[in-house]
């Protein structure tokens, strides 16, 4: 057997944003907010939806094909699928890649995604 | 290391692991099989996994379907421990042009003749079943409901598994690099690993098959072509059938696993043996599939790979026994389509080695056939 840690959505609130940085200048963009499973998050458009997401606690984000246990943020560069959501409907976004947009509906994919 | 083998096959693809099984089911004794990487390194692990029974000659009909009846029961013939993935969820062929349309009722007929199930389908019928197809350049199509797919490594472990549960033995790594013979017959191959004392050598390297032919002094008219095939993220199923056209140069399916597996032919191909990916063959198999799937095209694609076609002159296998040296026995020019029809080739080899009378008319698929003219010309390959 293994164990394996889970941090509920449920259980988040630590702020994990880093506001100041001594020799980065963060362009963050304007201010937008955007649903995650219903839930209201707020971000800016210079943001990846992951990346908005981990910031505000949500490390759970998608969850893996056969034993279904929850998946976080993992390479950030689009290439390992472990942050792939259904945004505004398409299944198999990247959401480490994807700028968050004012009023997206973003929510947890289960399975596969559908083709349409 | 020296060894003492009755049989020895070289390869251990589909078709190696067939006849080392069939000849071991069929009465012989103390057969070793020898691969030169890890089993299913060839075009087996490198195949479209495509099984089908509608073909053009009654030849292929009867042996394709004695496989696929093979393959409904494998699973427990052999004892597998995993799923060999048998998904009979059919073939569909698209029909694009009057020619492809005669054709395509004269395969229907010959094999309605020889109690196979296919039929010819409406434009609309065939988007019953696909509802993603797009119909509009086409006739219609054929279909037969019993063909599909099936899991080429997990085929291949099977039989490996059940030839090593009748005592077989299975050498990996093991690199073929010579034939010995005396007064016109096989007294052995040498390998990396040493020589191997074995008076039947069967040769079953296929896409490498006239490499070891050539060191038994044999020449075989067949030459190995690269084939490449491309594969994409998975999805939710959406695709039951093979998807294959002739005229259109494609086929396409989606795997178990959900992502779609699409190949073509192309002439331009090396014939060296090389199975490097050509990087000119996503752009073309993508517009291909496209054009017949556009619900495909904002899928992602995951990655290429090339394997061997082994063509023989009437795109037929060729099953024969050489007259010098004698004990050397061939089964090669699959043509492609070498995957669906291993159980036909380990039981035809396993008959002819072992001189049993023919299940199948396997004589027919002798090389000798080039020479008298008999040929099994195959109208309907990709
Ligand atoms: C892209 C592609 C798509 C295909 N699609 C289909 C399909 O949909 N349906 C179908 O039925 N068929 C298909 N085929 C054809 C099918 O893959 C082959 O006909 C079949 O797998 C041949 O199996 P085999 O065991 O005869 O040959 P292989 O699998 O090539 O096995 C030969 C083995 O011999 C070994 N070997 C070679 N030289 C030596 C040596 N000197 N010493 C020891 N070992 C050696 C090799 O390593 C290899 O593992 C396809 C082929 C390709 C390339």
């Amino acid at each position: 057997m293994y164990t394996y840690y889970i941090i509920k959505n449920s259980e988040r609130g630590i702020n994990l944003r880093i506001e100041a940085h001594p020799i980065l200048d963060f362009k963050r963009g304007n201010p937008v907010s955007f649903t995650f499973d219903g839930v209201r998050v707020e971000a800016c458009d210079n943001m990846t939806i992951a990346v908005a997401l981990h910031a505000a606690g949500f490390k759970g984000i998608s969850e893996s094909m056969l034993k279904k246990r929850p998946r976080g943020l993992f390479c950030a560069i689009g290439n390992c699928s472990s942050c792939m959501m259904v945004v505004d409907g398409v299944p198999n976004v990247r959401t480490c890649l994807e700028l968050c947009k004012d009023g997206m509906v973003v929510e947890t994919q289960r399975g596969k995604g559908a083709l349409i | 290391m020296n060894k003492t083998a009755d049989i020895c096959v070289i390869g251990g693809g589909i078709s190696g692991v067939a006849i080392g099984y069939f000849l071991l089911k069929n009465g012989a004794k103390n057969v070793l099989l020898l691969e030169r990487g890890h089993l299913a390194y060839g075009a087996t692990g490198r195949c479209g996994a495509g099984i089908r029974q509608q073909w053009g000659t009654e030849l292929n009909c009867v042996i394709s379907k004695y496989s696929l009846d093979f393959f409904e029961t494998a699973q427990d013939e052999l004892q597998y421990n995993g799923d060999i993935e048998f998904h009979q969820t059919g073939y569909m062929l698209l029909i694009s042009n009057e020619r492809e349309l005669e054709q395509m009722k004269k395969n229907v007929a010959l094999q309605n003749s020889l109690g196979i199930d296919s039929q010819l389908l409406t434009c609309e019928d065939a988007r019953q079943i696909v509802p993603i197809l797009n119909t509009d350049n086409l006739l219609g199509t054929a279909f037969c409901q019993k063909d599909g797919h099936l899991n080429p490594f997990h085929m291949t472990q099977a039989f490996a598994d059940a030839f090593k549960r009748l005592g077989g033995e299975i050498m990996t790594y093991t690199d073929v690099t010579g034939i010995t013979a005396a007064n016109g017959r096989v007294t052995g191959i040498t390998t990396n690993k040493g020589f191997i004392a074995a008076e039947t050598v069967v040769n079953a390297a296929v896409g490498w098959a006239q490499e070891i032919a050539g060191i038994a002094g044999l020449d075989l008219p067949l030459f190995s072509e690269r084939h490449n095939i491309m594969v994409t993220e998975p999805v939710e199923p959406i695709l039951g059938p093979m998807i294959m056209s002739f005229s259109l140069n494609l086929y396409c399916q989606q795997t178990p696993h959900g992502s779609f597996l699409m190949g073509r032919t192309d002439d331009a191909q090396p014939r060296d043996l090389r199975m490097t990916s050509y990087s000119g063959f996503p752009e073309l198999i993508a517009q291909s599939v496209v054009n017949v799937m556009p619900a495909l095209k904002n899928l992602r694609v995951l990655r290429q790979w090339a394997g061997l076609y082994n063509v023989s002159p009437d795109n037929a296998a060729i099953y024969s026994a050489a007259s010098d040296p004698k004990g050397f026995y061939t089964a090669a020019g699959f043509s492609g389509h070498g995957f669906m029809t291993s159980p036909a080739t380990g039981q035809s080899m396993a008959e002819m080695i072992l001189g049993l009378p023919p299940t199948l008319p396997w004589q027919r698929m002798d090389v000798s056939r080039f020479d008298s003219g008999e040929l099994l010309l195959e109208p309907s390959v990709v």
